[in-house]
């Protein structure tokens, strides 16, 4: 296993990728030349210290924002030269989401959150494909729920149903289990961990937890913009 | 799935989106009910002049000189097509006096059978041999009975009947006239006929009849002055369509305000899902899938309130209607569902062109920075 992965095709390449911030007064340097490689399947921890860039790295790899110089390369595709429209596509076919706040739409129900990535892409047959997610992670049964009925975790497990909805090749988690308990984020992490490893979807997981580093292949430090 | 997500958006907010229906219901509701008054209005109006349409009067064309109708001349339109009546008349202005009374009064010399096609009489008879009719505020003015005897020009004649009040009329107005058979009035008057009444079979034929008179009278000069009825109809009908077009202005400001509301409170919406729309763009929505989400929500206020005040017109315009004193009658009228359609359709276009900025504004928003909003 380790070593198909090792040797797979890159999924996510960025070379030599800058950003900065300019406000009327002063820029901020947010990435300096950040040049990676990830592999399809390859399970990956971005850490490194608040504002060191490992957010703003993530945004560049999910395709939510553009760098100033450099290159991003995303299941093969260079991004820098894509219309919104066509990085909204590549964002609603290639990658999935998971976020802290899980980010769920208050007004739909646990089913219809999942459903609206299909929406989004015009997908036939999206209840029954929903379904079959939510009871992957694990709640089938809270599908008419509505966001602010269900705790935390399992919100989270909705925005993981959510994100794969799809079928993304990548997953990109930003601190998924920063707002869970222990049980739950472990419970989480477990999910993204068997997804990884059985459907070998390419997850890039920023967190300033040392401990979720257990579920990953390789992680990448990031300090003041570059890769240590 | 749209549809539903922006019926659900509008709930989130429930008392916020009944204010902005509650606006757009008093919007249209004032466009339709001023409309649906102004229809009325204009219909009873003309209902009263609906029967003088059709006819035609022909005077002499006095700018060129000419003073009165020559008989060959109206023998000439008595041979026109599709004529009901051809009526002529004399006329004089003079003093008529009854005991110690008088007045100045318009003396036509007609015969009894065309006197008889024009008014109704209200006493007595028209019977002009030797005898007068007399108009109804002239009867009124100089407290006149049947069989009285009043002077014109020295000489007296007795009141055969009174006519029927006309009020507003633009052929000859009988109420304060006196009529004399055409030989009497000769007696006291040395005039030739100074005009004709022409009354059409049906109101198709006005035009064809106006222009026979017009190319048989006025061949080689231009001796008689056509007037149609109608055409002055269609003046009025226009005064008074321009003045509910503007009523119907002034009444469009309300939706104009409800149309700010809207804009306003979706704006606020956009303000407060900023986040929200952050998440629907970076999971796969097109800009314009966010437009469309939004503008949906605006169509959705706009048709609730459109549809609701649309309804309720009726009964604004019900109550317009009669506090003004005028006919209910027209109210259910089928041209009354055009100022209600009116309504309806500024109501939503009001709706959804206030929606159009708020909606562009969030389509517009930056994923990222969307998604960091707090």
């Amino acid at each position: 296993m380790e070593k198909t992965k090792k040797e797979g095709i890159s999924m996510i390449e960025l070379t030599d990728v800058h950003k900065i911030y300019k406000t009327e007064f002063y820029e901020v340097h947010a990435l300096n030349g950040v040049t990676m490689k990830i592999r399809e399947g390859e399970f990956v921890a971005i850490m490194g210290p608040s504002g060191s860039g490992k957010s703003t790295l993530l945004n560049m790899i999910g395709c939510l924002d553009k760098p100033t110089t450099g290159e991003v390369i995303i299941n093969g595709v260079e991004t820098s030269r894509l219309s919104d429209r066509q990085l909204t596509e590549l964002r609603r076919d290639s990658i999935g989401f998971i976020f802290q706040q899980y980010n769920l739409i208050p007004t739909l129900t646990v089913l219809e959150n999942v459903e609206l990535p299909m929406i989004f892409r015009g997908l036939s047959e999206r209840k029954r494909r929903a379904m079959e997610l939510l009871k992957l992670v694990g709640i089938g049964e809270l599908r008419d729920r509505k966001p602010n009925e269900i705790s935390g975790g399992q919100q989270q497990r909705v925005a993981i149903a959510r994100a794969l909805a799809n079928d993304p090749p990548i997953l990109l988690c930003d601190e998924p289990t920063g707002n869970l308990d222990t049980k739950s984020g472990r419970d989480v992490m477990k999910i993204i961990s068997r997804l990884n490893e059985e459907k070998s979807v390419t997850v890039v997981l920023v967190t300033h937890d040392p401990a979720l580093s257990d579920y990953t292949d390789r992680v990448v430090r990031i300090r003041d913009g570059r890769v240590e | 799935m749209y549809p539903e997500l922006a019926r659900r958006n509008l709930e989130r907010a429930k008392t916020r989106s009944i204010l902005a229906v509650v606006g757009i219901i008093i919007g249209v509701m004032a466009v339709a009910s001023i409309g649906i008054f102004g229809n009325s209005m204009q219909k009873s109006v003309l209902e009263r002049f609906e029967d003088i349409a059709d006819t035609i009067i022909v005077n002499p064309k006095q700018s060129k000189g000419f003073t009165e109708i020559e008989e060959d001349d109206i023998e000439l339109i008595r041979k026109i097509e599709n004529t009901e009546y051809v009526v002529p008349a004399k006329d004089e202005k003079e003093i008529v006096s009854f005991k110690d009374r008088k007045t100045y009064s318009t003396i036509y010399g007609i015969s009894e059978d065309d006197l008889e096609k024009l008014y109704e009489v209200y006493e007595g008879g028209i019977k002009l041999k030797g005898s007068v009719v007399v108009g109804y505020s002239l009867a009124e003015d100089l407290d006149l009975r049947v069989g009285n005897r009043i002077t014109i020009a020295g000489s007296e004649f007795r009141i055969a009947g009174i006519l029927e009040e006309e009020g507003t009329s633009f052929a000859v107005n009988p109420d304060n006239a006196v009529f004399l058979s055409v030989d009497d009035f000769d007696k006291l008057f040395d005039k030739d006929y100074s005009m004709v009444v022409v009354k059409a079979e049906s109101l198709d034929y006005i035009d064809s009849i106006a222009s026979s008179i017009d190319s048989i009278v006025n061949k080689r000069e231009e001796k008689v002055e056509v007037m149609k009825l109608e055409s002055i109809l269609e003046t009025i009908e226009d005064a008074l369509s321009t003045m509910n077009n503007f009523l119907i202005a002034i009444a469009a400001v309300s939706l104009l305000v409800a149309g700010v509301s809207i804009l306003n409170i979706m704006l606020m919406s956009t303000v407060e899902r900023t986040k929200e729309i952050g998440v629907m763009r970076a999971i796969g929505a097109y800009r314009e899938t966010i437009l469309k989400i939004f503008l949906m929500e605006a169509l959705i206020l706009g048709v609730v309130g459109s549809v609701a005040g649309a309804v309720l017109s009726i009964a604004g315009g019900f109550a317009i209607v009669s506090m003004m004193g005028l006919t209910t009658k027209y109210i259910l009228d089928i041209s009354t569902a055009l100022y209600i359609a009116e309504g309806f359709a500024v109501g939503v276009f009001t709706a959804v062109a206030s929606g159009l900025y708020p909606a562009w504004k969030a389509s517009k928003l930056e994923p990222i920075e969307a998604l960091r909003y707090e």
